[in-house]
């Protein structure tokens, strides 16, 4: 009997491994397709193993927290104080019509970068100083922290060992935002909208079709034992609270 | 494939992405398994429905909409791991089929029974000695060496038996198809 490229593609599948390419005739794929109805009535065929199940949501949840930490391409705007107010309404319009041109849900799908109704990105005031808003010893592993420098609102956390700060202002209308530490999550107290601490909108004011857009990040560092958030010049002396 | 039983579509909203992972990620394997037949490949492939369907998906999605979509996104890569392999659409995912199918009730249960009716119904054209390496060797997980013990004949026989079978089975398969063609 001649062996076949075929033949060691079924033998793969009987010995449940990972069947290879070969270049195909038109009866090879009948074959392979027979092979595969008849394997998959077969003993393999069941749930996928625990293992596996584990691992993927594993995966996600990681691939899911590096979307919310990815910086965009480029900075959503640069602009100082008055002008980022007229700009976040604009996000906020921008959002709801991208949204309202497709469905509900799944207005784009063509990629991960596509994922976002309106990419945030970073508010990175145009001339600003670097300004403490936080000891790093206040900002534990898991802690989400609110601050108010004025100009600038927000909540810092720590996650996987870094510090991370998102805009406290509500995406909806510009509500400033409350902490909820009881249910780990930022609520707006206007229309009801909350996000996650990685700034992602969760759940959307009832009027509201569409996702709202996510929080911006705000670019922030340590140094020297504080945490510090860029943010224009002239802001109101830090006022940490928590 | 049996015809599906009507029943009301679920519409109710999963609240987190977690809850659309835990409802979703069996029926999106077995569905790969079932048009790949291989445990990696269901594997790897599930990854990529889930890994592209990450950010499109959020939270308070109905749960209709969001298997329609899982489903739908299945499809694609499907079409793309076997123009990537085969270069052929060896298998594919009819989403309208299978959303209706595993809406129903006991979906677990009735993915095997399809898969079952479909294997029954290529045995059931073959003659005996072809219908039993087959059910031994694909349905049982028998061994060659195994099989080759249950019929009575060589290793080397089996082999040529199982080779034989399966060119006959999709034998059959190919003329059924362009029968059901032809009009």
């Amino acid at each position: 009997m001649r062996r076949h490229a075929v033949d060691r593609y079924v033998d793969r599948l009987l010995g449940r491994r990972r069947p290879k390419p070969f270049a195909a005739t038109e009866e090879d794929l009948a074959l392979v397709r027979t092979a595969i109805d008849l394997v998959a009535a077969g003993p393999d065929a069941a749930d996928p193993g625990p293992a596996f199940v584990d691992r993927l949501r594993r995966e996600l949840r990681e691939s899911e927290q590096a979307q919310a930490a990815a910086p965009a391409p480029e900075p959503a705007w640069r602009a100082p104080r008055r002008r980022r107010l007229l700009a976040a309404g604009a996000l906020t319009a921008t959002g709801a019509l991208t949204g309202a041109a497709g469905d509900q849900l799944f207005a784009r799908t063509e990629g991960p970068q596509a994922q976002q109704p309106a990419p945030p990105g970073e508010l990175i005031p145009a001339v600003g100083t670097w300004q403490p808003i936080a000891r790093t010893a206040e900002v534990p592993e898991g802690a989400v922290v609110a601050f108010d420098l004025g100009a600038v609102a927000g909540f810092v956390r720590r996650t996987g060992g870094r510090v991370q700060a998102v805009s406290g202002s509500c995406t909806h209308q510009g509500c400033r935002l409350d902490l909820d530490s009881a249910h780990r999550v930022l609520a707006c107290p206007c229309h009801g909208a909350t996000f996650d601490f990685a700034g992602a909108n969760l759940t959307r004011p009832r009027q509201s079709g569409e996702p709202l857009p996510a929080l911006p990040r705000l670019p922030v560092r340590e140094l020297d034992g504080t945490i510090q958030i860029y943010a224009p010049v002239g802001s109101q002396p830090p006022r940490p609270s928590a | 494939m049996p015809a599906a039983r009507p029943s009301a579509l679920p519409s109710a909203a999963y609240p987190d992405w977690e809850a659309i992972y835990a409802d979703n990620v069996g029926r999106i394997y077995r569905l790969m398994f079932a048009k790949v037949g291989n445990r990696p490949d269901a594997e790897d492939l599930t990854s990529q429905v889930f890994m592209a369907a990450l950010g499109p998906l959020r939270a308070g999605a109905e749960a209709a909409k969001v298997r329609a979509y899982l489903t739908a996104t299945a499809r694609t890569v499907l079409a793309e791991h076997w123009r990537r392999t085969l270069g052929h659409q060896v298998t594919e995912i009819d989403p309208e089929a299978t959303d209706l199918f595993d809406q129903a009730p006991g979906a677990a249960a009735s993915d095997n029974a399809a898969a079952g009716a479909r294997a029954q119904r290529i045995l059931a054209g073959l003659p005996e000695r072809h219908r039993q390496i087959l059910v031994l060797r694909f349905l049982r997980g028998y061994t060659i060496r195994q099989a080759a013990t249950e019929l009575g004949v060589t290793i080397a026989n089996a082999k040529v038996l199982q080779h034989r079978a399966l060119r006959a089975a999709a034998g059959m398969e190919q003329k059924a198809e362009k029968e059901g063609e032809a009009p």
